[in-house]
């Protein structure tokens, strides 16, 4: 599903963030990208999203490389992936429920396929009662609940979540873990950035480390 | 095109909650840019309105070209010939010293004329109407031409308001052109920098629709409304000050015009002065929008 092949990524002017980082992803599996602050997690992460380009090397999801997308393709191509933020992002003068239709609203699918689908997701998170309200009403663990609904609302095949846990409280951010390891059982292929240890060490996935822009270890969670 | 027309409803009703939070700032921008286009929209229908309102007559400068005595009239038929043929002239007549004799005897109440009649003095005279194309140079280049022609005893050139006022018009008509160049400018980049700015504000929910899909298309679309509903409530309250201004000042420039000549009335209000600064206030707002969220998108990925 993601492969990585030799790639660097240097800001001009400034060291590298990314070098020769080499990995593969297969569909329908799910990994964790660890690493302290600046080790280069979120750009690793914008490059898979097409919101860098890499200075060399090939980045490639689903087959295509990203290098090659710009413009109508490159939105296209971003319809088809998931984003879950530490950060849930959601608009105060939207609805929960109109949060979560927005990804569906934006590529283009029927007002009466909406519905359907925002109930769906709503459901899997659990936030099926709280579809009027809007998020300011929420709390901080709800608030993120109805970021990965609107994460999965459109059936991504992949998953990208970027400290998806990092303002949640331990009990929180197990039940977050558990809707990830939900989603890959359904065959959509997950990677999350992180550096808490202990959510990583608690489940059983393969696990990048990456340390200065480079990935120096690629094997599976110690609990397994 | 459900999709198409939910999308459009959609940034409209985004553009529309924008303004609506932006209120204030929104008002204060509508009458700035207001006032700013109906400064050289007033003073374009000045322009327009005088022209209209002007007779023909008033801006056409005339000469009347007293010939010398004893002219044959093959002579006089053909230096009338020569002004008709010039296309600064509109009108070439004759008038024959017997003609004149009778004229300045209605003016002037000259009696006897029949004493007059038998031994009229004045001379028999073209009278040379000239085009309103003629500019200022034309005419006196004629005039000159025809002062130094041996068939001409003397002439006396009576040049139109127009023409009088050639200086001042030209300068008041660069001035326009320039302000409205200046002000069309101003527009331009008011709404480009107040856009630029909404983009910054907003740039954490530019950078969610991004990933969630977005085109640029979709994320500059309520900008674009926002900057149209500013261009159609700045151009409305541009054309509203120029009504204004026309009402209570029409009459103040009624009278200065009427001291240059007493059949003109007041300055009638030109629709297609309104139509023009409604569709630069559109359209100044418009592209001022587009270019800055373009621009902006482009820094931003």
């Amino acid at each position: 599903m993601i492969e990585f092949e030799r790639v660097a990524k240097v800001y001009e002017g400034q060291r590298a963030a990314l070098s020769n980082v080499n990995f593969r992803l297969a569909p329908g599996e799910m990994a964790f990208l660890t690493g302290h602050s600046g080790a280069g997690k979120s750009t690793l992460l914008r490059l898979i999203l097409g919101l860098e380009t890499a200075s060399s090397g090939v980045v490639r999801v689903a087959g295509t490389d990203l290098a090659t997308l710009s413009g109508e393709k490159l939105a296209r191509y971003r319809r088809r992936v998931g984003v879950v933020f530490q950060d849930p992002n959601l608009e105060d003068d939207l609805s929960v429920y109109d949060n979560v239709a927005l990804p569906l609203r934006i590529s283009g699918f029927s007002e009466s396929e909406i519905p359907k689908r925002v109930k769906a997701a709503l459901s899997r998170v659990d936030l099926s009662e709280q579809a009027a309200v809007s998020p300011r009403v929420l709390s901080g663990g709800q608030q993120q609940r109805v970021g990965i609904a609107r994460a999965i609302v459109h059936r991504p095949a992949l998953l990208v979540a970027d400290e998806p846990t990092g303002n949640l409280d331990p009990e929180l951010s197990a039940r977050v873990m558990r809707m990830f390891t939900q989603f890959q059982q359904l065959g959509v292929t997950i990677l999350v950035a992180t550096h808490e240890r202990a959510v990583v060490e608690s489940l059983p996935f393969r696990r990048l480390v990456i340390e200065q822009g480079q990935l120096v270890s690629d094997g599976m969670g110690a609990s397994r | 095109m459900n999709r198409w027309i939910l999308d459009h409803s959609q940034a409209m009703k985004d553009a529309w909650k924008r303004t609506s939070d932006r209120l204030t700032p929104f008002v204060v921008l509508v009458l700035l840019l207001g006032i700013l286009l109906a400064l050289p929209g007033w003073l374009a229908q000045i322009w327009l309105g005088m022209a209209t309102l002007i007779p023909e007559e008033v801006v056409q400068s005339e000469a009347i070209v007293f010939l010398e005595k004893d002219l044959e009239a093959e002579t006089r038929i053909d230096l009338e010939r020569i002004l008709t043929e010039m296309e600064e002239t509109d009108q070439v007549v004759f008038v024959p010293k017997s003609a004149a004799l009778d004229a300045l005897s209605a003016e002037d109440g000259l009696a006897p004329i029949a004493d007059l009649k038998s031994n009229n003095p004045l001379p028999d005279a073209l009278r040379v109407k000239f085009s309103i194309i003629a500019g200022e140079a034309k005419e006196s280049q004629i005039v000159q031409m025809l002062g130094s022609d041996d068939r001409v005893l003397s002439l006396r050139y009576y040049p139109s308001t127009r023409i009088q006022y050639a200086s001042l018009v030209e300068m008041l008509g660069f001035l326009g052109i320039g302000l409205s160049a200046l002000t069309i400018i101003g527009v331009l980049m008011a709404v480009f920098l107040v856009s630029a700015a909404d983009v910054v504000d907003d740039r954490r929910r530019i950078e969610l629709y991004t990933l969630l899909g977005a085109s640029h298309r979709f994320i500059r679309r309520p900008y674009l409304y926002r900057a149209t509903l500013l261009g159609v409530l700045a151009g409305l309250s541009a054309c509203l000050v120029i009504v204004i201004l026309n009402e209570v000042l029409s009459s103040a420039l009624a009278s200065n015009l009427k001291a240059l000549d007493e059949r003109l009335e007041n300055i009638p209000m030109d629709g297609r002065i309104l139509f023009g600064v409604a569709s630069i206030a559109v359209l100044a707002s418009w592209v001022g929008a587009e270019r800055a969220v373009s621009r902006r998108l482009k820094a931003l990925h």
